[in-house]
């Protein structure tokens, strides 16, 4: 699905509303191919809300979304599966599956891509380390502690390697030690060429980044300096 | 996808809602059972009634006083027949002596009758290969048409009415099947339905992470296929015993019991149709999925 020129992700003069609520209004941003960027703003501001957008779990009301050049309001249906699979989603809400354990829920994401069974063994063990889980892997998410089901989502976000990751307060469940640890992992991946897009409250995994923080502020980009 | 995942899943949700899938299970087996039970019934009275008509003879009644040569003449156009196996003449007093034998009891009747009232006859058998309702007819027909002869006689009465009963015993069967089948592809719509709506958050998540369509939809189509096959085996192993009980139990106050058939293409038939109504069952509940 790559087209090799132009931003990755980009928002033309997007707005949405939820019933009676402006929940984005006239965003226009981009984030180019293999960047790191954060967005930040107070709880409500519609961070969430913009990255469902661009895995296309909301569509715009008005303006457009074009990844890696395509534009998602013209998509086919049958093509939304495909753009996903180039992105993977720490989502805010876990959606982890409670009757399956750490390592069936962290494999679903390489099983929907048809990839075989011995090499879902292996790249799952790599993930789980990587967010330091592999003594957790037949644990169910239930007796998991809140920290550990958020390591569970980023290892089921990077095991099948996408393109694109956007994280959702993916720290919000961690100590400032483990936090730093999954900084390090984004950083990492965002190394190989991993286009990564934050959510986040956290001033700590921002400051002196050098990455670009984009502000939202009650619907509306107050703009992306450098931090 | 890969194939066996999708069976996997099918086998998980299979256990998980063992009770909702026994049930449905349940429905499909009563439902093929009674399709395949009046199946049963016409078969063996279409199996014991298809050479009815050999049973039965053409009596052909000649005219009154026909001399012997006339008579024979008949009987030899009669034999040009190829359907025709074999012709014995009845003389009118062999007719006469075997009715009141046949009334020794009530002579009475006969009373004041001394003219012998019957005409001589000849009656003529088909051969086996000439056997069926539609050429006993059209050589009753043929033969009325050969001089001398005044009238055939051939049991059609009997033969249309049981023509008509098997006529509308097929009617019925097929209108029962047809609702019973309605009413299996509706539970396993139900029955897919319901466990759909059951794991709507992992579908969900599964979509998010990328599934496909196919993904999704396969493990509830090979889901309703077990039910509708599971559905089809049992009422195939019930109907099987069954028949056995009647056979080996009722046989013995019941003779024609002894001879009751069991098609043979059951055994494929039965799980097949139940495979086909759970897959149609789950295809129309996934209906279109939406993203
Ligand atoms: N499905 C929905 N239906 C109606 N309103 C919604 C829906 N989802 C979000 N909202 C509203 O849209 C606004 C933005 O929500 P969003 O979840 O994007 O905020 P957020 O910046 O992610 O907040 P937080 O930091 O608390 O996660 C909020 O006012 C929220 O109540
Ligand atoms: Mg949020």
């Amino acid at each position: 699905m790559m087209e090799p020129a132009g931003p990755m992700i980009h928002f033309q003069n997007v707005s949405k509303e939820y019933e009676n609520l402006t929940a984005l209004h006239d965003i226009t941003f981009s984030v180019g191919r293999g960047e790191m960027v954060f967005l930040t703003g107070p709880s409500g501001s519609g961070k969430t809300t913009l990255l469902k957008l661009i895995y296309l779990a909301e569509l715009p009301d008005h303006g457009s979304i074009t990844i890696s050049g395509w534009d998602t309001t013209t998509l086919r249906e049958a093509s939304i599966p495909f753009i996903r699979r180039n992105i993977g989603v720490v989502f805010q809400d876990f959606r982890l599956l409670d009757n399956r354990n750490v390592f069936e829920n962290v494999s679903l994401a390489l099983r929907i891509r048809g990839v075989g069974e011995r090499e879902v063994k292996s790249r799952v063990a790599d993930a789980l380390k990587t967010v330091n889980l592999r003594h957790k892997a037949d644990s169910y998410p239930r007796r998991l502690s809140g920290g550990e089901q958020q390591r569970v989502v980023i290892a089921r976000a990077i095991v099948a390697e996408p393109t694109v990751l956007l994280a959702d307060e993916p720290t919000g469940n961690l100590d400032p030690d483990t936090a730093e640890g999954v900084l390090r992992t984004f950083k990492d991946i965002h190394a190989k060429g991993t286009t990564i897009l934050v959510a986040t409250h956290n001033r700590d995994l921002y400051r002196n980044s050098g990455k670009r923080v984009l502000r939202l502020d009650a619907g509306s980009l107050l703009g992306g300096e450098v931090c | 996808m890969t194939a066996p995942y999708a069976f996997k899943l099918a086998l998980q949700s299979l256990r998980k809602d063992k009770w909702i899938n026994l049930l449905s299970m349940l429905t499909i087996f009563a439902g093929l059972f009674i399709i395949s039970l009046s199946y049963l019934v016409f078969y063996n009275v279409e199996a014991a009634t298809r050479n009815l008509p050999e049973k039965f003879s053409l009596v052909v009644y000649l005219e009154d006083n026909l001399p012997r040569e006339k008579i024979d003449d008949v009987i030899a156009s009669v034999k040009t027949r190829r359907e025709v196996g074999s012709v014995t003449y009845i003389s009118k007093e062999e007719a006469f002596r075997e009715l009141k034998a046949t009334l020794k009891n009530s002579q009475y009747v006969l009373e004041g009758i001394d003219d012998n009232p019957l005409p001589d006859s000849i009656e003529v058998k088909l051969r086996k290969e000439a056997m069926g309702s539609e050429s006993v007819r059209k050589l009753a027909e043929a033969a009325k048409k050969i001089r001398g002869v005044s009238e055939v006689d051939y049991g059609e009465k009997f033969l249309s009415t049981l023509h008509d009963i098997k006529n509308g015993m097929r009617i019925v069967g097929i209108i029962l099947a047809a609702i019973l089948s309605t009413g299996i592809v509706f539970v396993c719509y139900s029955t897919v339905k319901i466990l759909f709506y059951r794991r709507n958050d992992e579908i969900e998540t599964f979509k998010l992470l990328g599934a496909t369509k196919g993904f999704i939809r396969a493990p509830f189509l090979i889901e309703g296929a077990a039910i509708g096959t599971s559905g089809g085996i049992t009422s195939l192993v019930a109907l099987y015993l069954l028949q056995h009980l009647v056979i080996f139990r009722m046989a013995v106050a019941v003779p024609v019991f002894r001879t009751l058939l069991f098609p043979a293409d059951f055994f494929l038939s039965l799980p097949l149709i139940g495979m086909f109504l759970g897959i149609s069952g789950a295809a129309i509940a996934l209906g279109r999925l939406k993203y």
